[in-house]
């Protein structure tokens, strides 16, 4: 069961990211077992996963909410992130190239695959009613 | 394995079409959503049965209508309620009297074409309390509540008396009770979250209150919010040209909403008509567009 349980809605906008970062931050405070390593991991995967929400999911809209919860327990640091934008669909990740130079790698991507190996387990469900992205890290 | 997630390009529907609610669909998975035409192709009892969880029966109480019989003390209708068969609406309306003036309550529902649920429209008015002609014109003409027409004289005498646009009277200060109601009936349905299209600013940020989300328009609600702080454009555009652009407007949701009501948001140029919430069944989405903000 969660020992800490914090929620904030903000638009779907570049700005709200670092608001989203401190919320984690503040809801990770003074939690034993919470390395420093461990939230700058899961950091990282909410800045790549509420990217692409504002960058792909709200295309072509006027922005709406995303939704984040933070839970924090002995066991694990989960974010839970909702949003109304456009769903979308799980497909096989490219492999990145690491040793491609800037010109040759394709946009986008490598973002996804910093977020699947930052965190311990990814769950995202998309239904007309809304999205979900459910990110867990073991601790 | 790993998954690599791309725009979906067509989305699905939230209910299957299933047909008509048959025992075997009932005995089946309870957590299958039903549309609205589904209940409305049941038989006239069965569905006023359903329909009965819309009105909150401590709100009926209050107006001495039995919540079941939906009838006055002195056996008069007071409750109507349309639901026709193959339609994909339901309206139900309250009223103190046979007069439609008198009416407190009215919802409409709808199926919308994921098979989702609309809340297309919600009126809760005080009918102990002035009315203001703001939904005719002055010949006579339907305004829409003001979204086609305007009946400017009475828009100002509303505006006067502490009412925000779209308000024909004064608000039954139910709207909580209300809308745990539709949660409780959407729940019933196997319904997860419905949507609509907040009328007014003030509107926008009642539903806000009450644990709505922004499908389109969180960002215009904070850009509206910026814009009306001193130094801002809508501020600057408080004017005092007309009753509804008074300078002292700009600090409270109704002066605000009387502001976008009569078209301040043009220089912005933008209006009010991009905006759609979302109400997730059980949950809260705690937006708020207006700190601090004073009604």
């Amino acid at each position: 069961m969660a020992e800490t349980q914090r929620q904030i809605t903000l638009p779907a906008e570049l700005e709200a990211l670092p608001l989203f970062r401190e919320h984690i931050k503040n809801a990770c405070q003074d939690k034993a077992g919470l390395d420093a390593q461990s939230i700058y991991d899961v950091l990282l995967a909410v800045d790549e996963i509420c990217t692409n929400i504002i960058t792909h999911g709200y295309a072509g809209m006027d922005p709406g909410s995303i939704i984040l919860n933070v839970e924090v327990s002995a066991q694990a640091l989960i974010v839970t992130i909702s949003d109304f934008g456009h769903a979308f669909e799980p497909v096989e990740p490219p492999t990145p190239n690491a040793n491609a130079s800037l010109e040759e790698r394709e946009a986008g991507g490598l973002g996804l695959f910093f977020v699947f190996s930052s965190v311990d387990e990814i769950n995202y469900e998309s239904s007309p009613v809304g999205n979900t992205t459910r990110l867990i890290k073991n601790l | 394995m790993q998954l690599f997630f791309k725009v979906k390009q067509q989305p699905e529907p939230v209910v299957p079409n299933l047909g008509r609610i048959t025992l075997s669909l009932l005995e089946g998975d309870p957590s299958t959503p039903f549309t609205i035409k589904q209940i409305n192709d049941l038989p006239e009892n069965i569905k006023r049965r359903v329909y009965r969880n819309l009105i909150p029966p401590v709100l009926l109480a209050r107006f001495d209508i039995d919540p079941i019989t939906w009838l006055g003390t002195n056996k008069e209708q007071r409750v109507f309620l349309s639901a026709d068969s193959s339609s994909e609406k339901v309206f139900i309306s309250a009223r103190t009297s046979t007069s439609e003036d008198d009416e407190f309550f009215a919802l409409e529902l709808a199926d919308n074409m994921l098979n989702g649920i609309e809340l297309n429209l919600l009126l809760l008015n005080d009918p102990a309390s002035s009315r203001y002609t703001i939904d005719k014109d002055e010949e006579g003409n339907p305004t829409m509540f003001g979204t086609v027409r305007r009946n400017l004289k009475a828009e100002a005498q509303a505006k006067e008396a502490g009412l925000a646009p779209g308000q024909i009277r004064n608000s039954l200060s139910a709207s909580k009770l209300v809308l745990d109601q539709i949660d409780t009936f959407l729940a019933t349905i196997g319904q997860r979250a419905y949507f609509l299209e907040p009328l007014t600013y003030a509107s926008a940020w009642v539903f806000e209150k009450r644990g709505f989300a922004y499908v389109r328009g969180h960002k215009l609600m904070t850009t509206i919010h910026e814009e009306f702080q001193p130094g801002g454009a809508l501020h600057k555009a408080l004017d005092d040209s007309s009753p509804f652009r008074q300078q002292s407007q700009w600090d409270h949701v109704r002066g605000r909403a009387w502001a976008i009501h009569d078209g301040i948001l043009d220089v912005l140029e933008t209006n009010w008509d991009k905006l759609r919430m979302v109400k997730q069944v059980g949950k809260f989405a705690n937006v708020n567009s207006f700190p601090n903000a004073i009604y």
